[in-house]
This record gives C-alpha cells, sequence and structure tokens, in this order.
C-alpha cells in the first residue's frame, strides 16, 4: 500500500512537472489544425524551454534584483501550488484541513510576484498589463472559494483533495458538476492567461495583459514565466480531473493515472478549440465574463445550500 | 501586581523627565528607557498570564466618590499588553530618528515622548481595569495622547483641521460608551466589570441589545470599522508616521479588545449579534479594501487598509461571537484565535508599513504616490520592509497575514452541525474574504510598484537617501517578527489561545471539542508553516540551479533599455501612474467610493491647454458634510417662514408643552404603584 502510493505521489509531481510541455503542445496542434497547417512537435514548447535557458538574459538599466528573481519566485510557488492540487482524484501530496487557501494564496504569491517584476523596469506598457491582472483576478478570486465551499457542502471533507476528489459521490453532484467544469475552464482561463481573457499569441502591446507583463523577460527568466503559467494551465486542468474522475487513485491507480492524463489533454484540446473559434473579449467586457464565472460561482453554492436543506 | 504598578510609576516618572529643562536629546533618552524598563516589567508579568498562567488581581484604595478600585489582568489583558508595550517602545525609538532634525531648534521634543509614555500608560490601565470608571480613564488618556501626537506639526492648518477631525470623532464615541456603562450601571449597582457582566448573562433582551448596538458603535468608532473611519485617513495622513503607525496598528486596537471584553462579560450573546459582527465586518474590510485602491497619498492608503484589517479580524470575532450563541465549541475557538491572531499580526505588519512610508517622507518630503518612483535603488532597507509587510497585509503565505486569515477561513469553511443556510452564508463571508485579499495585493502591487520600483517621477525624489538607523532598526524589526510568525505560526496560536479559552468558559460541556479543535488546529498551522518555509525553501533552491546552470548565471547581465515599443526617449513622467493602474477597477466601484475627475481635453488642431486630475475622496465624510448643509438649509428655511409676532405659534408651543408635562405625570403615576 505504502508502496503504490510512493508511486502515485510520484506520478503527480512527474505530471506537474511534464504535463505542462504537453498541454501547450496539445494546445498549439488543435490551433494548427483548425487553421489548416501542421504544427510545430507536441513537445516543442519543452526544447523552447531549454533553448531560451541556454541565453544570456538582458535586462534593464532601471530594474532592480526583484526583475530577475521574479520569475523564478513565480515558478517556484506555482509548483508548489499545484502539489497542494489534487490531480488523480481524492489525492495529492501535500494535504491537511482547509489547503484550499493555501493553494489560492500561494497562486496570489506568484501573482504578486508576476505583477511586481513586470512593474519593476518602468514602462507603462507592463504598468498596463500588471493593472488588468489584478483587477481581472479580483473579479474572479471568490469563484474558487465558492465552488469549495459547494463541495465541502456536499461531501463534509475539509481538505481539497477530499472534497473534490470525493465529491462525485455525494448527492448535489449530479446537478452541480457542468456549471463547477464550467467555473473552473473560466478560471484556467483567467489564471493561465487564454482566450477569450487574454490572447497568448498578439502582437499589441495595449492590448495583453500576461504576455506585456513578460515583455523584458528573456532568456532563463523568461522560460520561467512560460513555464509557470503551464504550470497554472495544467494545475486548473488537473481539478478538473480529479473532480469528474471516477476511479480512486488508491485501488485501481492506472486508470485513475490514465483517466487524468487524458481528460488533461481533453481540456488542452478543448482550449485549443475555444481559441480558434473565439476571438479574444474587448477588454471592457472581460470583467463581466469573469464576474459571470463568480456568479455561478455563488449560483451553485445556493443550490448546494438549497439541495442540502431538502435532503 | 506590583511589578504592573512599578511600571505605571516608571513610565510616570518618565512623562516627568521628559518635561525637565534638559537638552531635546536627553529628554528623549529619558523617554525612551523608561519605555524600555516598564515593558520589561511588564513583559515579565503578562507573558506568563498569557501563555496559561493564573489570572492577577489587585485593588487599589482611592478617595470618597470612587471607593475601591478593582484591577484584573487576565490571558486577554495580557494578550494584549505582550505587544501594545513593546510595539509602542519601537514607536519610540523610531520617533528619535523621525525627530531628531528638530532636537536643534526650539521645538520642545520632550512632550511628544512624554505623550508616547502616557499612551503606554494608557495601555495598562485599560487592559487591567476592572472597573468601568478606570476603563474611561485610561480610554480617555489614550484618545487625548493620540489627539496631541497626530498635531505634531499643528502650524499647519490641515494637521489642526485632522486633529479636531479626530477629537469629536472620538468623543462621540466616548458619549456612546459613557449611555453604554450609565444603562448598565443603573441594573448593576456597581461600577465593577464583573457585575455588568452579571446583569448581562442574566437578562437578555431589548435593554441588553441596546447596550450591545452602544457599544458596537463606541467600539466602532475607535477601530474605525465603516462606515465610521471618516475621521481616520485624515488623521493618519496629518500625524507623524510613528505616531500613524501606534494610532493604526496598536493604539485603536483597544476597540477590538473592550469589543471581545464585552463579548465574554455577555457570556452568550444573541445569533443576530453574531450575524451583525459579521456582516458589519465584512462590509468594513470589503470597502476599507476598496478605498485604498484608490488613494494616491500612500499614508491615507495605509490607513484605509486598516479598515480593511479590523474588519477582517472582526469577522473572526463575529463568528466567534455565533459559536458562543450556539454553543458551538469549535467556532467559538477559531473564531476568537483568528480574530486575536489578525489583530496581532495586524499590528506587526501595518507599523512596519507606516514606519516605512515615513522613511520614504523623511527622504523625499512627500508621500503622494506620483512623484515618486524608483524608490528600491535608492533606499534598499525600506524597500525591502515595505515589500515584506506588503506580501504580509495582502495575506500571502510565507508571511504572518496568512496565517491569521488561514485560522478565519478555518471557522467560515466546514463545521459539519449547523444548518446549511448557515453554512451558505459562512462560505459567502469567506467568498468575501477572498475578494478582499485579492483587492488588498492589487492596491499592494500598485503602491509598492509605483513608489518603489521603476525611475523617480519627480527630479528632487532622484536624490534620496536611506534614513538613520534610528528609523531602520524598528521597521526591520517589525520586519523580523513577520517572517518568524509566518514561518512558525504555532508561536501566535500560543499566545492567543488562553484568550479564546476565556469564551469558551460560558458554554457549557464544549471544553473537549474546544481542546481538540485547537489541537487540529496547531497541527494545520504547523503544516501551512512547513509550506512557507517550503516556499522559501523552493525559491533558494531554484535560484540556486538558476545561477549554476544556465547561461549568464552569474551576477552580471547584458543591460539595456525597458522596451518602449520603439519609442525610448521617455520621459518619467510617462511612466504608468497609481491612478491610471487603479482607475478602471475603481470605475467599477464608483456606487460606493466618490470618483471626482476634472479635465480638459486638448481640443482643436493645435491644442493648447489640458490638464486632468483625478481624486478619490471619502464618500461617508462627503455625505455627512452634504446632509449637514441639506439640514441647515432647510432649518433655516424653516425658520425663516416662521414669524415671532405670530400668535397662533406662541399657543401651540405652549399646548405642546402643556400635553409633555401631564404625559410625564401620568407615567411617573403609572410606574409608582
Amino acid at each position: 500500500m505504502n508502496a503504490r502510493l510512493a508511486i502515485l505521489l510520484c506520478a503527480h509531481v512527474a505530471i506537474t512537472l511534464l504535463m505542462p510541455v504537453l498541454m501547450v503542445g496539445l494546445i498549439n496542434r488543435t490551433k494548427a489544425w483548425w487553421g489548416g497547417r501542421k504544427g510545430p512537435r507536441l513537445l516543442q514548447s519543452g526544447w523552447d524551454l531549454l533553448r531560451l535557458l541556454g541565453k544570456r538574459p538582458v535586462v534593464s538599466t532601471v530594474s532592480t534584483p526583484l526583475f530577475r528573481a521574479g520569475p523564478w519566485v513565480v515558478l517556484s510557488a506555482s509548483l508548489l501550488a499545484a502539489q497542494i492540487a489534487p490531480l488523480l482524484g481524492p489525492l495529492a501530496p501535500l494535504q491537511f484541513p482547509h489547503d484550499f487557501v493555501a493553494l489560492a494564496y500561494l497562486l496570489g504569491f506568484a501573482r504578486l510576484f508576476l505583477m511586481l517584476s513586470a512593474m519593476d523596469v518602468g514602462s507603462s506598457f507592463e504598468g498596463m498589463g500588471s493593472a488588468r491582472e489584478a483587477s481581472f483576478t479580483a473579479y474572479i478570486e471568490p469563484a474558487l472559494f465558492l465552488l469549495v465551499g459547494s463541495a465541502l457542502i456536499g461531501t463534509g471533507q475539509t481538505s481539497f483533495a477530499g472534497l473534490l476528489g470525493h465529491w462525485h459521490a455525494s448527492s448535489n453532484f449530479v446537478w452541480l458538476a457542468a456549471p463547477a467544469v464550467l467555473v473552473l475552464l473560466v478560471l484556467l482561463q483567467a489564471e493561465a492567461a487564454r482566450v477569450p481573457v487574454d490572447d497568448p499569441a498578439t502582437h499589441l502591446e495595449l492590448t495583453m495583459i500576461h504576455e506585456v507583463m513578460i515583455l523584458d523577460h528573456s532568456g532563463p527568466e523568461l522560460a520561467a514565466m512560460q513555464s509557470g503559467a503551464a504550470v497554472k494551465m495544467t494545475l486548473y486542468a488537473g481539478l478538473i480531473a480529479a473532480m469528474v474522475n471516477p476511479f480512486d487513485p488508491l485501488t485501481h491507480p492506472v486508470q485513475a493515472i490514465a483517466v487524468t492524463l487524458l481528460i488533461v489533454s481533453l481540456v488542452a484540446v478543448v482550449i485549443g478549440c475555444i481559441e480558434s473559434l473565439l476571438a479574444r473579449l474587448r477588454m471592457r467586457s472581460v470583467p463581466n465574463y469573469l464576474l459571470l464565472a463568480s456568479g455561478l460561482a455563488a449560483l451553485c453554492l445556493l443550490a448546494a445550500g438549497q439541495l442540502e436543506m431538502i435532503g | 501586581m506590583n511589578a504592573l504598578h512599578a511600571a505605571h510609576a516608571i513610565l510616570l516618572l518618565g512623562v516627568i523627565a521628559c518635561l525637565l529643562p534638559l537638552r531635546n536629546a536627553q529628554r528623549a533618552l529619558a523617554g525612551v528607557a523608561t519605555q524600555l524598563l516598564a515593558t520589561l516589567l511588564v513583559l515579565y508579568v503578562a507573558l506568563p498570564v498569557a501563555l496559561g498562567g493564573a489570572p492577577l488581581e489587585g485593588e487599589l484604595a482611592w478617595a470618597y466618590p470612587v471607593g475601591t478600585l478593582k484591577i484584573r489582568l487576565d490571558a486577554l489583558g495580557a494578550f494584549f499588553l505582550c505587544w501594545s508595550l513593546p510595539m509602542t517602545l519601537l514607536g519610540s525609538v523610531y520617533a528619535v530618528g523621525y525627530l531628531r532634525r528638530f532636537y536643534k531648534s526650539d521645538r520642545h521634543v520632550g512632550v511628544h515622548h512624554a505623550l508616547l509614555n502616557m499612551t503606554s500608560v494608557a495601555f495598562l490601565v485599560v487592559y487591567t481595569a476592572d472597573h468601568a470608571l478606570i476603563f474611561l480613564l485610561g480610554w480617555e488618556i489614550a484618545a487625548l495622547a493620540a489627539w496631541l501626537l497626530v498635531i505634531w506639526d499643528y502650524p499647519n492648518q490641515k494637521v489642526r483641521f485632522a486633529g479636531f477631525n479626530y477629537l469629536v470623532s472620538t468623543h462621540i464615541g466616548l458619549m456612546f460608551l459613557v449611555a453604554a456603562f450609565m444603562i448598565l450601571y443603573t441594573h448593576a449597582g456597581s461600577w465593577e466589570l464583573g457585575q455588568f457582566g452579571d446583569w448581562l448573562r442574566t437578562h437578555p433582551g431589548a435593554e441588553r441589545n441596546l447596550v450591545f448596538v452602544l457599544l458596537v458603535i463606541s467600539f466602532a468608532l475607535k477601530s474605525a470599522f465603516f462606515p465610521f473611519h471618516s475621521w481616520l485617513p485624515r488623521a493618519h495622513a496629518a500625524a507623524p508616521a510613528h505616531v500613524s503607525a501606534l494610532m493604526s496598528g496598536v493604539i485603536h486596537k483597544a476597540g477590538l479588545y473592550a469589543l471581545v471584553r464585552f463579548l465574554l462579560l455577555m457570556g452568550r450573546p444573541d445569533e443576530w449579534m453574531g450575524w451583525a459582527l459579521i456582516g458589519f465586518s465584512l462590509l468594513s474590510a470589503v470597502i476599507g479594501a476598496l478605498y485604498t485602491v484608490g488613494q494616491r497619498d500612500l499614508k491615507r492608503l495605509l490607513g484605509y487598509s486598516s479598515t480593511e484589517n479590523v474588519g477582517i479580524a472582526g469577522i473572526g470575532i463575529g463568528v466567534g461571537c455565533l459559536g458562543l450563541a450556539w454553543g458551538n465549541g469549535a467556532l467559538v475557538i477559531l473564531g476568537f484565535a483568528g480574530g486575536l491572531l489578525h489583530v496581532l499580526n495586524h499590528a506587526f505588519f501595518k507599523c512596519q508599513l507606516f514606519y516605512a512610508a515615513g522613511s520614504v517622507y523623511q527622504a523625499t518630503h512627500t508621500v503622494d504616490m506620483e512623484r515618486l518612483g524608483g524608490l528600491a535603488r535608492l533606499m534598499p532597507w525600506t524597500a525591502m520592509a515595505f515589500l515584506i509587510g506588503g506580501v504580509a497585509i495582502s495575506a500571502l503565505p510565507p508571511l504572518n497575514g496568512f496565517t491569521s486569515e488561514f485560522v478565519i477561513y478555518s471557522s467560515l469553511f466546514g463545521n459539519q452541525a449547523l444548518a446549511p443556510w448557515a453554512r451558505v452564508a459562512l462560505v459567502g463571508t469567506a467568498a468575501g474574504l477572498a475578494f478582499v485579499g485579492a483587492v488588498s495585493a492589487l492596491s499592494i502591487t500598485r503602491a509598492f510598484g509605483v513608489v518603489f520600483l521603476g525611475s523617480p517621477r519627480d527630479p528632487k525624489v532622484a536624490h534620496a537617501r536611506e534614513v538613520s538607523r534610528w528609523m531602520l532598526v524598528p521597521t526591520l524589526m517589525h520586519a523580523a517578527g513577520v517572517i518568524v510568525l509566518g514561518l512558525v505560526p504555532v508561536l501566535g496560536l500560543a499566545l492567543v489561545e488562553r484568550s479564546a479559552y476565556l469564551a469558551v468558559a460560558a458554554v457549557p460541556d464544549v471544553e473537549p471539542v474546544a481542546t481538540q479543535t485547537l489541537r487540529s488546529l496547531a497541527d494545520s498551522l504547523t503544516r501551512v508553516g512547513l509550506i512557507s518555509a517550503a516556499l522559501a525553501l523552493a525559491i533558494g533552491l531554484i535560484w540556486w540551479l538558476r545561477t549554476r546552470f544556465t547561461a549568464g548565471g552569474g551576477r552580471h547581465a547584458d543591460q539595456s533599455r525597458t522596451w518602449g515599443c520603439g519609442y525610448a526617449a521617455t520621459n518619467p513622467r510617462m511612466q504608468y501612474t497609481g491612478s491610471g493602474f487603479s482607475w478602471d477597477f475603481s470605475l467599477r466601484f464608483r456606487g460606493v467610493m466618490s470618483l471626482l475627475r476634472r479635465e480638459q481635453k486638448p481640443l482643436g488642431y493645435f491644442p493648447a491647454e489640458s490638464h486632468l486630475a483625478t481624486q478619490c475622496v471619502d464618500a461617508v465624510e462627503q455625505r455627512l458634510f452634504t446632509v449637514i448643509r441639506h439640514g441647515d438649509r432647510s432649518a433655516s428655511g424653516f425658520s425663516q417662514r416662521l414669524r415671532e409676532d405670530d400668535p397662533r405659534i406662541a399657543f401651540a408651543g405652549a399646548l405642546v408643552a402643556v400635553l409633555v408635562i401631564v404625559a410625564l405625570i401620568l407615567m411617573r403615576e403609572g410606574s409608582l404603584p
């Protein structure tokens, strides 16, 4: 049993380290397919990261050490948060009561350093990007807690892995699964800067959010920023996977891992399709989109309370 | 008990020494030295009590109208004393650095230090009083000392206005407090707080509700809850930095102390009181956070964030109050422990932030964000202190702000024993708290990014230098506290758990549940500390790997200009401004904030003049003056329409007077038998 647990935890860590590369590859391939192109290799983003690691960085003359430390803070905090997030069902390497608070705030810590290291170069573009990132997160931040609250009322568990992994056994899951997946998807789009919130492929500084914040980063620091964003994307996709994964990893480890990988890949394909078929929203409509997601999460919570009262 | 009396005496001797005709430096030395002695004495007495020792009791014989005065130091008072006095001491040390340039002038710096000593005396009095009159005495000493400290720069008219604004507000609060005490005295027949408690416990009903409301309004005015905060931004902007720090971090925590004290006296409050406290506190937290976003003045911003943070602590206390009402031991422990822990943590990081802001003011003579910039390279220590405090105030790991919010979150989430709708309401509160956290992260990013990063927006700022050690040392000591409490949160929990237990005593048969909750909470907090340590380690490790194994890993990197989209010859004034950073966000909340915007757009083919000024003013204050103006107008309009020589009015007035007198007599008759 313990050996199995150790293998599962290793699998979790491996997924958080490798899956980000594959997800980016899958998204790019999907977009290429819709565009009628062949597209890059699946692991191309991994090679890109390695190439960036070998480059000498160029830093702005007005920057402080914060500028170069920031990306590594972002990467470490995101990786640590990914160890709290359940990916394989009710299991995570770091697990304790109310650990979802730690997860949300670790991501907040990563975001703070992302924004500060952007503002360190004193560029208006990057200030604008930070302002957007900061205010858009404020609109979406309650959503995760509302969702966790709905799962918590259904399952009675207190750890993130427990309440998300066991949610499908609870009576209110039938009603709440679809909206919950939707909310998590919007959270992913907001946190990992995907269309329709942000367009990673845009070329105009004035319309960027995430890309404009890493405009001045280069070499290994750029690699850290990009992999940090990819880790966050994998984290949210993993939350969706853990929520709908019907297998208990402790009894059916192979199936659980396979289903998780499948769902994460599926999420990547869905993101790719959305990015190919939709344009990004106008900047002033993005808050409404995010507030809708938060509102949906609030409805989830009210429904969970109501279902609990009836049931 | 004797040590406490000795501390009183030493502090008062210090006051006298500060006022002696010595040189300013000697007066300051006397103040700081006596503070140090008194602090050591008080820690020697209070720390064991806070950590679980027996409460201390004592009596003072006083002349006739007052009688014997009871003094009592229990875990709650000891907890507040344990950090209030040391922080006041650090504030006095900072004051030395801040006021040193006046030593050679003819300003009497001793008065300032004497007032700081009086503040410590007020803490000793308030936190040990078991007698309502003594409590009021301490309360009033603190208020007056704070007012006099605020108006240090009294030749400035704005400072005087801010000071009087504060004085009026705090005395309105005092009136509510006195009203509540008068009701309590008529029923309890004694000024002792214990007797007040006996009546409060045994007489739930309309009159107890009235007392509760009066007390909450008074304490809310003291701690600057919304909408009783209108004095706060002005006072914090006007006062010297250490005074703002002490007011926000330490002095106004007396309001929360008194709130918890009276909840404990009440034993089992009603359910609505808990909900009211939670709603009121959440409102304060949200509005306070939103207002921080719009401010240009760094110290005003920090002032509003006090409103936000007392709100967060108030949520914890409200949850504890609900736990008392429902007899739920777990909620009582989590709520009170979370609320009190946040009070402690807030004191640590808020003082630190104000000290850093004061250093900025000292070095650049302005706290207007739009003139600052690039200070991180000029004042690295101050910048580091502000960053640490900022991360802590946004409740982010690995620092202490996160630990107390974690406890408050765990009180809001997950209690199986509650009704579904109650759980929904608590989770909704948690979501509100998450919003507050995100907004405060926004405003700290904005403040730190605009003030410390980039390049100076005003050429005068470019000559700023790091401040003296007198100011740096207190700031960095607070930073050390913030880090230690973040990495080892059980230390903070150990200080507050006895106070939380005081509340549990009111509910029968929940002691085992409470103990178990506390144990699992300590367990979770240890893990939170470990996660924080892991985060620090991971950052270190990845940074080491990066410098060891990647290109350009050494200290030297190629340098170039910031990417400016091909337009690189920019003026530092063209950096993103603080107002620009927050304008879009603030606009979405213009319903609760009053945003003023005066602009003249460039017109025509050869635009000559154009300007833009934006300002975020306090809606409550603005509303207050609007209401007063309208009231004044309608009253004067009414009196103009009345004619003095009209006999009908005289008859009507006399008739009303007769009716009132008759009614009073009838009521009196009715109550006689």
